[in-house]
């Protein structure tokens, strides 16, 4: 289908399900960008999918500002230069205030300047901790926690589950030494020594002399930081070499595909943890029952919150403008007023002149000056004969 | 780190280098016959490993069986590969071949991943805890594997020294006009090197694997590692290719005692650096 009857179906979507005095009004054009294609084509088009539904949801119950909400989609391809190409549609052609959805951290880190020199707000999953810190001016905000919260809540799982000398076994990557020092920083005051940690090169086809290295330290939980294909390989080494203590590692470093292709007693009992949906919080009900997915996982409800948040501010704001939001989306995400878990429950609160906080399906969705959320539940899985079994979300 | 700790470090060497070995002996063979360095054992190392898989994990062959067709199918594609791609331009010059190997490993690469995606691929094998003994471990898989290549190595040696075709190709190698002139056919002894070549490729890509898991890169990550050793033995010296394939797995492994480990590959380009300055020709090699 191309861009342009995708667009026109939408655009006929939007305008049927616009109440009939919305029907002459102009539609609020709202920037999608997410990977449909590529590495990130796994949840790119779920997290259109959930901001769809939202948008149907608001617009059955009269839009916002009167408008009824229009999603502009184009397909990052998980490719900084196609990525880049399609912002610029979207900012110079569509003139939409704000481009919700990058994924992969090279594209969101391509895409941000042309968001912040053109006044356009910019929502992303990107976890890279660098991306914050460029100097977006606040026209950013991103519901993945960054590399600080993962490895805190990693480590506080650690510390509750009793191990007492952890090593790092790291590939060499950008959140490397920033992990190493967040999980030392709350394991070592907790009494849980960090029995070393060392680099090794991600390229080599045997890590046997860097898990003797590693033993020789006798720790009772190892800490795996790499990718899938590197740590699959460490998995093997440290079973032969006969090791039966804890291993911990990311969940993107074994996948539901490699705990199916290595052997059980190599997984038997690895623990992986991962950015989780807040699964008891009534905006995630309201997800999994609009998606019609039984349990939508951290994308799609990061993507819910995303256009729910943009709408409440823009209706808070009165203004649909990448400034407007910069200025205002904090009296929403970060505010004090009557709790609210979906779009359409604060655009009636709001109408009637209260002040809202918006509770998201992904977490509570607060905000640091630079775009960080402050608070995210993490979901803690053991590998038991080959599956994954849920041990705790925390 | 003490005596046994060290020692560990000797014996993973050797083991890492035993499977050197073969892909090394592959390059400097066809530098010693057709006098160009083909980088293209990198995907004939990865081509190898996926032929060994497909039969050994998809048609439950046993071991052996599966690392002679990993020697076969790979040695068939370099025949045809160089056969399409190389020889053609091997008589614009050395640079211009080398190049097009670069390009052809590229191609065959991807090719590999067209087929078969860039996921993990595990072999049909059980996985075994190590042996131990005398404070020092080895996985009987790595024994295996060792024994593999040295007997795929003595082979070799054998035809090399033993018969017509051996001797015919090392007289090619020595020196091809004088060779044609006595009667041997250097096109077919081009065929019959690239055929022996890039099947030890393919078979030490397969071994590569045994111990790991393979993906399309296999082959591209040891590359390195596959040059340093046929130029620290000397370009064109199959003894020296044994040589330096052990002693470049022996200092990688060693090197962790001075450097972090993420360092290891430092290892490789400090061999190719310090012979090309010093010793050109290598250990075994001869200065032409």
């Amino acid at each position: 289908m191309s861009h342009l009857s995708r667009r026109s179906l939408l655009g006929a979507a939007a305008a049927s399900l616009a109440a009939p005095a919305l029907a002459q009004t102009a539609p609020l054009r709202l920037g999608v960008l997410t990977p449909l294609t590529g590495a990130g084509s796994f949840d790119g088009p779920r997290m259109l999918k959930a901001m769809q539904g939202v948008a149907a949801e608001v617009n059955a119950a009269g839009g916002v500002l009167g408008r009824p909400i229009e999603l502009v989609v184009e397909d990052d391809e998980t490719n900084p230069e196609a990525a880049v190409r399609a912002a610029h549609k979207l900012v110079d052609v569509d003139r939409v205030p704000v481009i919700m959805g990058t994924w992969a951290s090279a594209v969101t880190t391509a895409v941000a300047p042309v968001c912040w020199e053109s006044k356009t707000f910019l929502t992303t999953v990107s976890g890279a901790d660098s991306i914050t810190h460029l100097p977006h001016q606040g026209y950013l905000i991103r519901t993945q926690p960054n590399n600080e919260l993962q490895a805190t809540s990693h480590a506080r799982f650690i510390v509750r589950h009793g191990a007492k000398r952890v090593f790092i076994l790291s590939t060499q990557a950008p959140f490397t030494e920033p992990t190493v020092r967040f999980l030392t920083a709350v394991l070592t005051p907790a009494g849980v020594a960090v029995a070393g940690s060392l680099i090794y090169d991600k390229d080599k086809t045997s890590y046997r002399s860097e898990v003797d290295q590693a033993l020789r330290a006798k720790p009772d939980l190892v800490y795996l930081n790499g990718y899938a294909p590197d740590v699959a390989v460490v998995l093997r080494d440290l079973f032969r070499a006969g090791y039966d203590g804890g291993r911990f590692t990311q969940s993107y470093a074994l996948t539901v595909k490699s705990l199916a292709d290595l052997p059980h007693d190599v997984t038997q009992g690895v623990i992986t943890a991962q950015p989780s949906a807040d699964v008891d919080s009534p905006a995630y009900a309201a997800a999994a029952k609009r998606t019609g997915v039984a349990a939508p996982d951290s994308y799609e409800a990061q993507a819910t919150d995303w256009i729910s948040i943009v709408a409440l501010t823009i209706a808070r704001a009165g203004e649909a403008s990448g400034t407007a939001l910069r200025d205002t989306v904090r009296k929403i995400t970060n505010s004090n007023g009557v709790k609210v878990y979906t779009a359409v429950d604060g655009l009636a609160a709001l109408k009637q002149g209260q002040e809202i906080k918006y509770e998201g399906a992904s977490g509570p969705c607060v905000f640091t000056d630079i775009g960080d959320i402050t608070d995210c539940r993490f979901r803690f899985n053991q590998a038991e004969n080959g599956v994954f079994k849920l041990l705790e979300v925390g | 780190m003490g005596f046994a700790d060290v020692a560990q470090l000797v014996l993973n060497g050797i083991m890492a280098g035993a499977i050197l070995t073969a892909p090394a002996i592959g390059f400097t063979a066809i530098y010693a016959v057709l006098r160009f360095p083909n980088f293209a054992v990198a995907s004939h190392m990865t081509v190898g490993a996926f032929a060994g898989y497909v039969v050994n994990a998809d048609l439950h062959w046993p071991l052996l069986p599966s690392a002679l067709v990993a020697f076969i199918v790979a040695g068939l594609v370099g025949v045809v590969s160089d056969a399409v791609a190389l020889r053609p331009l091997r008589p614009a010059g050395l640079i211009t071949a080398t190049i097009a190997s670069v390009a052809l490993t590229i191609a065959l690469e991807n090719l590999v991943r067209l087929a078969f995606g860039n996921s993990l691929r595990d072999y049909d094998l059980p996985l075994e805890r190590d042996w131990r003994f005398g404070g020092l471990r080895v996985g009987p898989q790595q024994l295996r594997d060792l024994a593999i290549s040295a007997a795929a190595v003595l082979a070799l040696f054998g035809v090399l020294g033993f018969t017509r075709m051996g001797k015919a190709m090392r007289a090619v190698a020595d020196n091809p006009v004088l060779a044609s002139l006595r009667g041997i056919d250097t096109q077919r002894i081009g065929h019959v090197v690239n055929f022996t070549a890039m099947g030890m490729a393919g078979l030490g890509g397969m071994l590569l694997g045994l111990d790991t898991s393979i993906d399309p890169l296999t082959g591209f990550r040891a590359i390195l590692a596959v040059f340093a050793a046929a130029v620290l033995g000397g370009l064109g010296s199959i003894p020296g290719a044994v040589l330096g394939a052990l002693a470049i797995g022996v200092a990688e492994e060693l090197s962790q005692l001075a450097l972090p480990p993420d360092y290891r590959s430092v290892v490789g380009f400090l061999a190719i650096l310090l012979v090309l300055s010093f010793r050109p020709s290598g250990i075994l090699g001869v200065r032409r």
